[in-house]
């Protein structure tokens, strides 16, 4: 992953969301160990203490789990933690920011509803 | 322990004070970038820390101790800026060496792999280089001396895009290896702003503002839209900078301290949000007022007559 330093998004947030990615990817088990912020701030060319924010965030939200000097490792149920955090969150705002757009184009709900519609159809046309 | 501590600190030059009642305090081992517009007081600052100035009045303290005329400060401090002054009879590799004699620290292995790593030539004098080869030099004797307080001030001076980029990598992997506590001035704060764990932000002899960079990136939001659709959202917030162009656009600088409420009600109204770097909001906040539209001024004056 490249960082996206001129978003809005800052660094830590898009640190956890690559360590989140990497644990939906099965590239990080559950009870494996992650990076360490030393190890992140080298791969990303960050402050470590930005990439310990991003590790803590994790921590708090129960996805990772501290072994006391051993580091932070995958929670058993992170991949589901993660689902649902991406499917409340995530994805209810794209929609919001859906909606917005389409009210200022000045659509019905029938005509976004069709292009949901059109391209959930081609987008499992093209998985067949 | 701090790492530094200013309380008070005052330096005058003759016609102007330098340093005005400035207060400080950072902590061991963190990455902190000094900015501030020129003349806001940042080499002074810097000088008097590493004890190669002395205070009119006021606490200074490097690791307890009070910078000037210390040896301990001295052993344990190195500054590096562009009027470095090596002994010119001197070559390149005959510097590093005394280097090695005189920091506890030093890393020779270091110095020699950059010194190759940057295509220096062993007899070469310092004199005889260029500005940007004289900075990466100067650059590596910093890092090299593993000093536990190291001061850059304005370390890139000179360096070319390439060899910036590789002074930032160098710098932070052997602050990963190596923590020590780093203070840097530059013109290139955003270059370096993910290397950085607190900005200082110094304005007229005194510190305007110190925080961490995380808070720094999201303290400030701009906002692009329809004149006549931001003003009332303007309203009872603290604008950083306004900028006119167009008809009726306007782009807002603005503290960011939005509900998300308001920010879904915002992007409902049409308004677009930009991230604030955070070397453009230094420039907006340190801004002299009564200038807002800033050099264009001093060129509009003259259309107008």
């Amino acid at each position: 992953m490249i960082l996206n330093t001129d978003g809005l998004k800052p660094i830590y947030i898009q640190v956890a969301e690559w360590i989140e990615s990497e644990i939906l990817n099965d590239n990080l088990k559950k009870d494996e160990k992650v990076y360490s912020q030393y190890k992140l701030a080298d791969m990303y060319n960050i402050n470590p203490a930005t990439a310990a924010k991003g590790l803590t965030k994790l921590a708090d939200e129960g996805i990772l789990y501290d072994k006391r000097g051993l580091g932070k490792f995958v929670s058993t149920d992170a991949k589901q933690m993660i689902m649902d955090k991406r499917k409340n969150q995530t994805l209810k705002q794209l929609v919001n920011d859906l909606i917005t757009e389409a009210c200022n184009l000045e659509m019905s709900e029938k005509e976004i509803l069709q292009m949901v519609r059109n391209a959930w159809k081609g987008e499992t046309n093209e998985s067949h | 322990m701090k790492a530094i501590k200013c309380k008070d600190l005052i330096k005058r030059y003759r016609r102007k004070k330098a340093l005005d009642n400035l207060n400080l305090s950072i902590e061991e081992n963190r990455i902190v970038g000094l900015a501030g517009r020129n003349g806001a007081g940042k080499t002074t600052l810097m000088k008097i820390l590493a004890g190669l100035l002395k205070e009119q009045s006021g606490i200074v303290e490097v690791y307890g101790r009070r910078p000037f005329n210390n040896l301990f400060v001295s052993a344990n401090t190195i500054y590096i800026d562009d009027q470095m002054n090596f002994p010119s009879p001197l070559t390149l590799i005959e510097i590093l060496e005394e280097g090695q004699r005189f920091y506890y620290n030093w890393d020779h292995e270091l110095a020699l792999s950059l010194f190759n790593y940057f295509g220096f030539h062993p007899k070469q004098r310092h004199n005889e280089l260029s500005k940007g080869k004289e900075s990466t030099f100067n650059m590596i004797v910093g890092l090299a001396s593993r000093s536990p307080l190291t001061i850059f001030d304005e370390p890139t001076t000179g360096m070319d895009a390439a060899v910036r980029k590789d002074f930032y990598r160098a710098l932070l992997k052997d602050y990963l290896n190596h923590p020590r506590t780093i203070l840097l001035s530059t013109h290139y704060l955003e270059e370096m702003e993910d290397l950085l764990e607190e900005v200082v932000l110094m304005h007229n002899g005194s510190i305007f503002f110190h925080m961490p960079m995380d808070d720094l990136k999201t303290y400030s939001i701009g906002l692009t839209g329809k004149r006549t659709v931001l003003e009332p959202w303007a309203q009872e917030k603290e604008i950083f900078y306004t900028h006119d162009t167009g008809v009726d656009d306007r782009y807002l600088v603005i503290k960011n301290n939005l509900s998300d409420k308001e920010v879904e009600d915002m992007k409902q109204a049409g308004i677009r949000f930009s991230p604030v770097s955070a070397s453009d909001l230094c420039v907006y906040v340190t801004d002299e007022k009564g200038r807002e539209r800033g050099v264009d001024d001093v060129f509009n004056r003259s259309a107008d007559r």
